[in-house]
């Protein structure tokens, strides 16, 4: 291989290789962070949330709010923490979205 | 090599391009989620201090239905007092500056990218997004433009070196037969690989472009050799004559006569060398600005009453068949220079009592002027050599002449874009004068 050849492909090595460095992920990273709103005991928070919401209405909530709250406590009983919290939160949104409607 | 450079270049950039566009994009969007929400959580602060601001902050939490929000406000003392952070990340000190933080959401390691801002009071607030799964589309995004940048690279050098292989043979190739051809070995030819690709063409535009300097350095050789041999004789024998004179005259009438003479011979010499300074005249192509739309008929009826005279005189006939009008497009003079020449070599060669036919019509591709003689012929053998200048067959090596005739007429029918064509007539010689049609040559 000449001369010219070598040091184009090595130019086209390093050139990968600084691109590569550039965008991969640092590691070193500190210890990650224990996120608290995917917990069991959030869970009661959002039915607690839920609740006293449902009892600020002047009428019963629609069917799907009712669902989704119960499918949400049913999850969080089960274990299945983050997508009981995400049916309660769907719930909160709607039911806050029907407070501020009325 | 250098445009193998350029391309990986470009290569490089676009895929940087594409990052940007595509996962970039992404970052950008988070960032600017991030910033949002700083902004509506600020203007909470201001308008009911920290009980407002902490409301909020536990109202977007519990409506995060996408489940990717991170808060955290610390006192003074960097103690928790809302969020769904543990403690304050310590790697996050300054305000103002991205973090990209790992996280633990539900015994699964995420990222998150967060943001410090420092409000009133000593207090800290953490703002951030859970970009995992942006993330991950990242890394394949990058990944993906990252392999596709190192196989270009890869192809492009393979490339590049084919290329620079097939171009060094090439060149190579022609560089020997240059240089043969420049030490003096004009036989020399580019090799053909026999593909027939691009680079056996330039090798056969190359041999071409030889063979038709070869022929023409033959040419110039040739005329060289001619102009030497035939000047020769009349010049040696003008000054023989005009030594002969100065040693043996005896009076001023002999002296004078052969001055005469000797001057007769050199008016020979200057008529060959105008006549060879014309025929480069019209090659060179100089006279096309003279060209105009002309009717040939009268020009042939001028030639033949001019000539009929001078066949009269040696016994031979000249009839003439041409339309009453024959249109063309050329230099009046040079096609008449041409059919004089034609005509004047007909009636030279025809034996006494013999009969010159100058014959014209029109034709589908223009216009032909024929002249058949009754004379020798020129063999078949020499037919090709017949409109070379100093050219002379065996049948003319008696008649006056410096061979220098059919050599204009032949220069007058390729400027014309037309031919000169050579036949026998069973006996003589039918030499054709084809002109194309004036549509034809004015169009080009």
């Amino acid at each position: 291989m000449s001369r010219v050849a070598r040091i184009y492909g090595l130019t086209g090595l390093l050139l990968c290789l600084s691109a590569w460095m550039a965008l991969a992920p640092v590691s070193g990273q500190p210890a990650p962070q224990q996120i608290t709103t995917d917990t069991p005991q959030y869970c009661l928070v959002l039915l607690d949330r839920v609740s006293e919401l449902v009892r600020g209405l002047a009428a019963p909530p629609p069917q799907e709010i009712t669902n989704l709250s119960t499918d949400g406590q049913r999850m969080c009983e089960q274990g299945q923490t983050r997508g009981g919290i995400m049916r309660l939160r769907e719930a909160l949104v709607m039911l806050r979205t029907q407070a501020r409607q009325r | 090599m250098v445009y193998a450079v350029l391309l990986a270049l470009s290569a490089a950039a676009l895929a940087l391009f594409l990052w940007w566009a595509t996962a970039g994009l992404l970052d950008r969007q988070t960032e600017a989620a991030i910033r949002s929400d700083a902004q509506g959580l600020s203007e909470r602060w201001a308008d009911g201090g920290l009980p407002a601001l902490v409301l909020t902050i536990d109202d977007r939490l519990a409506g995060n239905v996408d489940d990717d929000a991170i808060y955290f406000l610390a006192d003074p003392g960097m103690r928790r007092v809302a969020g769904n952070l543990e403690r304050w990340p310590s790697s996050v000190r300054q305000s103002n500056a991205w973090y990209e933080l790992p996280v633990r959401r539900a015994g699964i390691t995420s990222l998150a990218l967060v943001q410090r801002y420092d409000l009133p009071n000593g207090f800290h607030l953490l703002i951030g997004r859970d970009v995992r799964v942006r993330a991950q589309l990242r890394t394949l995004l990058t990944d993906a433009l990252l392999w596709a940048l190192v196989i270009v690279v890869a192809m492009a050098t393979a490339g590049a070196l084919v290329v620079r292989s097939l171009f060094k043979r090439t060149l190579a190739n022609v560089s020997a037969t240059a240089t043969a051809i420049a030490a003096g070995d004009f036989a020399q030819r580019v090799k053909l690989s026999g593909r027939g690709d691009e680079f056996d063409q330039l090798a056969e535009t190359i041999n071409d472009m030889l063979d038709r300097i070869g022929r023409l350095m033959d040419g110039v050789r040739q005329v060289s050799n001619a102009i030497a041999h035939d000047l020769r004789t009349p010049i040696t024998r003008a000054r023989t004559r005009l030594e002969d004179a100065a040693l043996h005259a005896r009076d001023a009438d002999a002296l004078r006569a052969a001055i005469e003479r000797a001057t007769a011979d050199l008016d020979g010499i200057v008529s060959v060398f105008q006549a060879l300074l014309r025929i480069s005249e019209i090659e060179a192509g100089s006279r096309r600005s003279a060209f105009a739309r002309l009717d040939v008929a009268p020009l042939l009826a001028d030639i033949a009453e001019l000539y009929g005279v001078v066949a009269e005189e040696k016994g031979v006939t000249l009839a003439v068949e041409s339309p009453d009008h024959l249109p063309a497009y050329g230099d009046r003079d040079l096609i008449q220079q041409a059919v004089t020449n034609l005509v004047d070599n007909a009636v030279k060669f025809t034996p006494s009592g013999g009969t010159v036919r100058l014959r014209a019509q029109t034709v589908p591709s223009g216009l032909e002027i024929g002249v058949i003689d009754q004379g020798p012929g020129i063999p078949d053998a020499d037919k090709s050599r017949a409109t070379e200048r100093f050219f002379r067959g065996e049948a003319a090596r008696n008649t006056p002449g410096a061979g220098m005739g059919l050599a204009l007429v032949q220069a007058v029918a390729q400027l014309h874009g037309g031919a000169l064509r050579l036949e026998d007539a069973h006996p003589g010689l039918m030499a054709v004068l084809a002109l194309p049609a004036p549509e034809e040559r004015q169009s080009t």
